[in-house]
């Protein structure tokens, strides 16, 4: 089955210095898969360059398909209307904008072959955000902002969606329910790329494990057999725990 | 000179620097830039409806077309330019590279067009009506109905549908608009462009009123910067009011006290209204808006 995203190569640097190198990566579809490692490991860096969107100027080197399509070549917006959707770290929404108009602003994209997720689907999924339809972004909390930027991710249609830390800033209550969310979207045309700091917290979701520490993968595997890793341990605290 | 005649000339006056200054208030509001060479292609608009009427025998619709189209091209090429520098919204090399722009394109029209200065004529100056005694010309009435029109037009255009959340998108933030599927380079090359488009559709319709020479365009800028920034940066209806309230204040200054110190006036005035009320005259003070 051809996996809905696959990377070969994917090599990025910044003013000369190498910040990842992935050979390979892959989504099948219907996957939840976690990119976990500690700070600096290259977590969003790897996901900012399956899109190609930075707000720095990297170097992007490497082939991203989506679909089997290759999209190495083609701008962030392009890649966008291809299916790839990113939701940066911090929930990025427009600020200035009501949350009815950051969703319509999202609307589906002309002449895209997949299905969006409908307002009534987003107002299902975050009952939350039908509540406060006509505040500016800026007036909602950190976890409405969250889920509004899933959700304004989710209208483009996307077939893979790249979520940067969506546990940033949330109280842990919220962040089980923001990943509990996350967890029921995934199904045979949307699957999920999960960056997460919260290792607990992702591990509880996601099939599959990427381990990063600078910028390599140092393990992968599926989440049962990577939960007690001590490498991922080491990872995160510096130090061998075998 | 009676008190409706200052005031229909001041309201003309107005009108016409609303409509030099919209482009810039796009270009602000939607992209965060500014285009020093602003002045400059209003100048080579001017020219380029002169050249179309007088040399080439033109209608003047027809040469105004021609100024839209010259205007629209120039504002293409600059923006191709500087594409990378917007991106990285580096005002300070934007500035000084419209500013080059326009110096390169005073030196192109005076090369093209020589330099004796040059009279527009339209059929339109020649219709004069009479109102309570005071006079006005076809051609001006016809650029405050044009202003009306495009402020008009572009308001509502900004502030309803796809087009106006675009534009606030990229306000906002271009990156994330980016993520949102929106092509921003578009974006910028329709700004620029319309921006071009705009201030030469002002030449068109201004010009015949004064001689064009070379080295117009530099009070345009002037004018244009004190529009937009009264009128709150990247406000429409705030730059319309802006423009009709300089343009009324600098008639009746120069009509009642002297015609000699009605920019030094209208200068005094800006400081005066950014001291007192920081955001100008803008209505809602949105961007694009």
């Amino acid at each position: 089955m051809t996996p809905l995203l696959e990377a070969r190569n994917l090599r990025v640097a910044y003013a000369g210095h190498r910040a990842l190198e992935v050979p390979h990566l892959q989504l099948a579809p219907g996957e939840l898969v976690g990119v976990v490692g500690a700070n600096g490991a290259g977590k969003s860096t790897l996901v900012n360059a399956l899109l190609g969107w930075s707000r720095g100027h990297p170097r992007v080197d490497g082939q991203v398909f989506v679909r089997g399509e290759d999209v190495s070549g083609m701008a962030t917006h392009a890649r966008v209307a291809r299916g790839l959707s990113l939701v940066p770290e911090g929930g990025a929404v427009f600020m200035r904008l009501t949350v009815e108009e950051n969703l319509a602003a999202a609307g589906p994209l002309d002449g895209s072959d997949r299905p969006a997720h409908s307002l009534d689907e987003i107002y299902a999924l975050f009952p939350r955000l039908k509540e406060r339809l006509h505040h500016l972004a800026s007036a909602l909390s950190g976890g409405e902002r969250q889920m509004l930027a899933i959700a304004r991710a989710l209208r483009l249609g996307p077939s893979v969606l790249l979520l940067d830390e969506p546990s940033i800033g949330l109280a842990p209550k919220l962040v089980t329910e923001v990943l509990r969310q996350v967890r029921s979207l995934v199904g045979p045309k949307l699957s999920v790329l999960l960056v997460e700091q919260n290792l607990r917290a992702a591990i509880e979701v996601v099939d599959r494990l990427v381990l990063l520490e600078r910028g390599r993968i140092l393990a992968e595997g599926p989440v049962a057999a990577m939960r007690d890793d001590p490498r991922i341990l080491q990872a995160y605290l510096g130090e061998a725990v075998a | 000179m009676n008190l409706l005649q200052h005031l229909i000339n001041g309201l003309i006056l107005g009108h016409a620097y609303a409509l030099v200054a919209i482009g810039w208030t796009v270009l602000l509001g939607v992209a965060r830039l500014v285009n020093f060479g602003h002045g400059q292609i209003y100048m080579l608009g001017a020219f380029v409806t002169w050249w179309a009427v007088a040399r080439l025998g033109l209608p003047y619709p027809v040469a105004i077309g021609f100024a839209i189209g010259a205007g629209l091209l120039l504002g293409l090429i600059m923006q191709a330019a500087m594409l990378r520098l917007t991106f990285e919204q580096d005002l300070v090399s934007i500035m000084i590279v419209t500013l080059g722009f326009g110096h390169v394109m005073r030196g192109v029209a005076g090369l093209v067009f020589g330099g004796n200065p040059q009279v527009l004529e339209t059929p339109l100056s020649y219709v004069d009506f009479e109102l309570g005694g005071a006079w006005i010309t076809g051609q001006d009435v016809m650029i405050v109905v044009v202003a009306i029109a495009v402020f008009a037009l572009l308001r509502f255009g900004l502030e309803r549908g796809a087009l106006g959340r675009t534009a606030r998108m990229v306000a906002e933030d271009p990156k994330l608009a980016q993520l949102a599927g929106i092509d921003v380079r578009r974006v910028y090359f329709s700004v620029f462009a319309f921006e071009g488009a705009a201030v030469a559709l002002a030449a068109a319709l201004v010009a015949p009123r004064t001689p064009i020479l070379t080295n117009i365009g530099f009070e345009e800028v002037i004018i244009t910067f004190v529009v937009v920034v009264l009128g709150g940066i990247g406000s429409v209806g705030g730059s319309y009011v802006a423009g009709v309230a300089l343009g009324m204040f600098t008639a009746l200054f120069g009509g009642f006290v002297s015609p000699a110190y009605a920019s030094t006036a209208a200068f005094g005035l800006l400081i005066l209204v950014l001291v007192l009320r920081p955001g100008g005259f803008a209505l809602g003070a949105r961007a694009g808006r």
